[in-house]
């Protein structure tokens, strides 16, 4: 900016002599023509024109040069700065003085107009600003922003926020004594530093408290000007409302997260106290009435089984506790491969077939699917968790459906069962955590299948809905979607 | 009949006093060990017929104790592992072990399992001759074919090699990694979907319904067992 002011100044002094000099080798042929006292006005016009242009300075040199050329060349005797009658003399102090004061004016009107134009450019930039940081949600969100602009506005570097509980650990270019002192006399105050520049700390008062220091260094010469601290002093009060409101936003955030929490926990403790003490409550009863030694052997050995299967189904709650508790920590990584559906609802069945001897599950699998991109086990565990609750569900002679089959750019998996369906407001909250068909239901579980199932099927990119059949009865449909899969070379021959 | 020994390695003493208790009404004889360092000193005094272990000991990986078992020794390990395990249930099985079993797991299935394990300890008959049988399938081995019922199926050659190398290890878990070396060659242990694309092939060609086999079981993160 200065750099590109002396330039245009130089120019301004190099068409001031130049013209001045030229216009009148021009014009001075022609004196007899001319008036004199119209010359002198040509003069004045040049002496306003220069002003205009390009300031103070080449106006006054070239009013300088034009009464001496007005003498030279107009006043006689001709050719010499000598001027012998009075009137000339007066006319010619008359025209300097015109040319100075005319000069002096308008390049007084231009400072204002620059300093007008530069005003409303930095206004548009502080509005600019003021409207990023409405949109920045954190404290860091803030400083990477207000960094961005003094670097932008003011060349500024190693911009930093000093927090009120960071001054006595500050260390580098502002000390704790400094940064105190600047809280404490509210203004700017700066510092050399080694390569000629200043270190700059700003406290940023908002209207609850303050949010501390601002610090940056600049060119000794930003920090010039009455007029580039107030500048600097309206962005560092932006910036301390927006970090004040960004520490707001946090604390409602992270209140919210709390409430939530407290909600999860207040369900996982209500769940365990119903659908796990109920089933441990009868696990205790039967082994002490097997312990007392008077059950006939038969029902001894049916309550052996008893106690077998419940202890199975409390194992698989606990599964689903901690399978949920992994999930949403967000720890968890899909593991994925390429591979054929059938293989992970082979898996599954094997598993239910251990678990329920009696049930049946039908497979209807569309011919030629082509190869899926998922994470085997947890695949396995949403397909469990469905077949597991259609079995449970549905009455114990009707049959589980498994029905696979390509639909657009998706693998749809529905797994269908005969029971009572679900009630029918009931289809959106299945999925949420704790959430059962009935609650206080005699059928064991905790209601987090379905959630882990959800969890697990959109962390493929998937989808999972459930509705009721037509007939009666519910279906759970996965969606999964499936890319595109590598070939593979068959550098295979007959056997 | 000698009573087989059965060492179990497990620092949980309710489950090792369960395990060893259904071994002991089974008719085996049982030692036990809390720990790997106890293990070792029990392994090489007793010189057991089968190693129950643990993966989760508190003085040692389980895994690693594997590996310095199997510098000296060919007893069959079984692995108890909780859910959550799944890498280190593939590390300790191509580290060397045979076979694995999930807590909470059933008693029933555990006998099954040591059963299985010990009975493929003691020299086969069988092993010399050069045909593997299973279901209705004859795999003969010399002339390449595989037929069912006496009728020929056609194979590919890796498809082949393939169930061939599973028949002949019927019962037991054999890791994706393993699979791959031994039917495709130690540079394509990284592949699995190949070896998925392959089984995939083979259960079309040889179950009656592939999405629920018979024969070649998936074990899901793991590898795939072979049931004749």
């Amino acid at each position: 900016m200065r750099f590109l002011q002396q330039s245009s100044q130089a120019i301004g002094y190099f068409w001031g002599v130049l013209g001045t000099c030229l216009g009148s080798l021009l014009i001075s042929p022609l004196r007899n023509l001319v008036d004199l006292s119209n010359v002198a006005l040509l003069y004045v016009l040049a002496v306003v024109v220069m002003a205009v242009s390009f300031g103070r300075g080449p106006a006054v040199v070239t009013a300088l040069l034009a009464s001496l050329c007005y003498a030279y060349f107009f006043v006689p005797p001709h050719f010499s700065l000598a001027i012998t009658e009075g009137q000339y003399l007066l006319a010619a102090i008359i025209m300097l003085v015109v040319a100075l004061v005319v000069s002096h004016l308008t390049s007084r009107l231009k400072q204002h107009a620059d300093f007008a134009s530069r005003k409303s450019v930095e206004s548009t930039k502080l509005y600019e600003l003021t409207q990023e940081l409405a949109g920045a949600t954190s404290p860091d969100a803030v400083i990477e922003l207000t960094t961005g602009f003094l670097a932008a506005s003011f060349g500024a570097c190693q911009v930093r926020v000093y927090f009120p509980g960071d001054f006595e650990s500050a260390s580098g270019p502002a000390s704790p004594a400094l940064l105190k002192q600047c809280i404490e006399q509210h203004e700017l105050l700066s510092r050399p530093t080694s390569q000629g520049r200043f270190y700059a700390l700003i406290p940023l008062a908002a209207a609850s408290s303050s949010q501390g220091v601002l610090g940056f260094e600049v060119e000794s010469s930003t920090l010039g000007s009455q007029d580039a601290v107030e500048h600097i002093e309206t962005v560092a009060s932006i910036v301390a409302v927006a970090l004040e409101r960004s520490y707001f936003a946090e604390k409602a955030r992270q209140t919210e997260i709390k409430h939530a929490a407290e909600a999860l926990r207040s369900s996982i403790l209500s769940a365990l106290s119903h659908d796990l003490r109920t089933p441990l409550t009868a696990l205790v009863g039967m082994a002490e009435t097997i312990a007392m030694g008077k059950v006939p052997a038969d029902k001894q050995q049916q309550m052996l089984e008893a106690i077998r299967n419940q202890a199975v189904s409390i194992s698989q709650q606990m599964t689903n506790l901690l399978e949920m508790a992994k999930l949403s920590a967000g720890k968890f990584k899909l593991n994925q491969a390429w591979q054929p559906v059938e293989e992970v609802i082979g898996a599954t069945l094997q598993q239910v077939a251990t678990q329920w001897k009696n049930r049946t599950v039908t497979v209807d699998l569309a011919r030629d699917l082509p190869p899926i991109n998922i994470d085997a086990v947890l695949i396995e565990r949403v397909l469990w968790n469905l077949v597991e609750n259609a079995i449970k569900y549905s009455p114990a002679d009707t049959p589980v459906e498994m029905l696979v089959k390509r639909v657009d750019a998706e693998m749809e998996i529905a797994i269908c069962d005969s029971g009572t369906g679900i009630a029918s407001d009931n289809t959106e909250t299945l999925f949420e955590l704790f959430q059962r068909g009935k609650t206080e239901s005699e059928i064991p579980g905790v209601g987090l299948g379905l959630s882990i199932a959800k969890t697990i099927v959109e962390a493929h990119g998937g989808t999972i809905t459930a509705r009721n059949r037509d007939g009666c009865g519910s279906c759970f449909r996965v969606r999964l979607p499936l890319g595109n899969p590598p070939c593979f070379e068959e550098m295979d021959g007959p056997a | 009949m000698d009573m087989e020994t059965i060492l179990i390695v497990e620092d949980e003493q309710q489950i090792r006093e369960a395990v060893a208790m259904a071994l002991q009404c089974e008719g085996f004889n049982v030692c036990e060990a809390g720990t790997a360092s106890h293990a070792a000193v029990q392994a090489a005094a007793r010189q057991p017929d089968l190693l129950i272990l643990d993966l989760g000991l508190p003085d040692r990986d389980g895994v690693d104790f594997i590996r310095d078992y199997r510098a000296w020794s060919t007893t069959p390990i079984l692995i108890l592992s909780a859910r959550s395990e799944e890498s280190s249930k593939v590390d300790a099985l191509d580290a060397g072990a045979d076979d694995y079993l999930t807590k909470p797991f059933g008693i029933a299935e555990l006998l099954a399992r040591v059963r299985a394990l010990l009975r493929r300890r003691q020299p086969d008959q069988q092993a010399s001759l050069p045909t593997l049988l299973f279901g209705d399938y004859l795999i003969d081995c010399v002339n390449r074919v595989v037929t069912r019922a006496g009728v020929a199926i056609h194979l590919t050659q890796i498809e082949y090699r393939l169930l061939a190398f599973l028949a002949a290890n019927p019962g037991r878990v054999l890791t994706h990694r393993h699979l791959l070396s031994q039917v495709w060659g130690g540079q394509a242990v990284e592949n699995h979907q190949y070896l998925r694309v392959y089984v995939g092939h083979l259960r079309q060609k040889i179950e009656d319904n592939p999405a629920q086999p018979r024969h070649i079981l998936t074990e899901i993160g793991v590898g795939y067992r072979f049931q004749p």
